[in-house]
């Protein structure tokens, strides 16, 4: 085995990520919503709006969601940016971006543009979007930094990066029952609403491999971003970071 | 979420009077008071400005330090010339962006009652609030839509958006 690196708590292969977790998201992509609904009672609603609403995106204004999935983030950044701004959905897994094309439809939502995209090589032009959004998904890239990078470049000056994404609990009680939750309770779930619970396993531990809240600052700021804070919703649970290309 | 509405609050003026923030385009500004441990940053560009708490690393263009006094006067709309000849203020950097800063968040008509209660208690924050609404009676019209707005994205951000679109379609 070469360069490793983590896949849930299992050292893999760094080729490899890619495809277990596009077979992880290839198996929940049916049942996202819903799951997310029932592993976080409703609240991911809350955090997503909380991130739509403090990104300061404009009417006129040119916005990718990376790893939009299912839609939900692009439905709302839609009627931000209205009839003379864009939207474009990417995502590198072609379940949950069908997914997505399904959920916009249903909402009567034929505008936004879809973008079969690897994160860590975004098919755009430099200094192209007003604002960049991704939400609970940079934890499952392989080179976070590369990602950054290229959310950085392809943001113009005085541009947004969203960063919506699992954290460090900041209370040391609570973080024993999230422990409990989350490694007992939501690969049940996923078993009995999604009929997998190895998937939602992964899901569970992923978080844990996940940077903290400082140190993903860190990692914005040396991509070149030059302003970056986070917000904790959730006593940490979720972490907003948001920052600015300077 | 104080930040989130001040930076809504700055926002909505900017847009729906059409205020000329070319002069601060890109100029990153920050604002301290200690008294009150208060430390935002300004950022403007493409026509809207980010309020962000104020990080160790960087350089500003401008550097923005106040008493609570000068504090006070800043939303009182004061002049920083007066201000800094009064000794109540220290800046680094243009005076003159500073000023356009402090003019734009006087026009605002924000709560600084409100805002301050998140650094000082509510008591010495309601005296100072109750200070500034006595020689704040002008932009009524203004903080009326202000207010509005700021309703209408908290109601959205806090009430689910099946709820919210419910409320909107039985009230308008």
């Amino acid at each position: 085995m070469g360069k490793t690196t983590h896949f849930g708590y299992q050292q893999v292969d760094v080729d490899k990520k890619q495809g277990l977790v596009k077979g992880v998201f290839d198996s929940v992509a049916d049942n996202y919503d819903l799951m997310n609904d029932v592993m976080s009672l409703g609240t991911h609603r809350l955090w997503k709006n909380y991130t739509i609403a403090s990104s300061n995106v404009a009417e006129g204004d040119k916005v990718l969601d990376i790893a939009g999935g299912t839609g939900d983030l692009a439905i709302k950044y839609r009627e931000k940016v209205g009839p003379s701004g864009q939207v474009i959905l990417s995502d590198i897994n072609g379940s949950m971006l069908e997914e997505g094309r399904k959920n916009l439809l249903d909402h009567g939502i034929i505008d936004v543009e879809f973008v079969q995209a690897n994160a860590e090589s975004l098919p755009f032009e430099d200094n192209t979007f007003d604002c960049v959004s991704i939400a609970f998904g940079l934890r499952n890239l392989t080179h976070k930094n590369i990602a950054l990078e290229q959310m950085h470049r392809i943001l113009k000056k005085g541009g947004c990066l969203m960063v919506l994404e699992f954290s460090k609990v900041e209370n040391e009680m609570l973080e024993k029952l999230y422990d409990l939750y989350s490694f007992n309770l939501i690969p049940k779930l996923g078993g009995l609403f999604a009929d997998d619970e190895q998937s939602y396993q992964y899901l569970a531990e992923s978080i844990r491999k996940h940077p903290d809240q400082e140190t993903l600052k860190t990692m914005v700021l040396d991509a070149g971003f030059g302003l970056c804070e986070y917000h904790n919703l959730s006593a940490g649970i979720v972490a907003v970071h948001k920052a600015i290309k300077t | 979420m104080f930040r989130l509405t001040l930076e809504k609050t700055l926002n909505h003026l900017i847009n729906t009077n059409n205020i000329d923030t070319e002069g601060l385009n890109n100029k990153i500004i920050g604002l301290s008071v200690d008294e009150f441990n208060l430390r935002l940053l300004f950022m403007f560009a493409n026509s809207r400005v980010f309020v962000m708490r104020m990080h160790d690393q960087g350089n500003f263009d401008v550097d923005i330090k106040l008493n609570k006094t000068a504090f006070l006067y800043l939303f009182k709309g004061a002049s920083f010339e007066e201000l800094i000849e009064s000794d109540e203020i220290d800046i680094n950097g243009s005076v003159k962006t500073a000023q356009q800063l402090a003019d734009l968040i006087a026009l605002a008509s924000i709560d600084v009652e409100e805002l301050v209660s998140h650094y000082t208690g509510d008591i010495i924050a309601h005296q100072l609030g109750k200070s500034v609404k006595l020689v704040k009676g002008k932009a009524n019209k203004d903080k009326v839509n202000i207010v509005e707005a700021l309703k209408n994205d908290l109601t959205t951000l806090l009430v689910a958006p099946s709820r919210s679109r419910f409320f909107n379609n039985n009230t308008h």
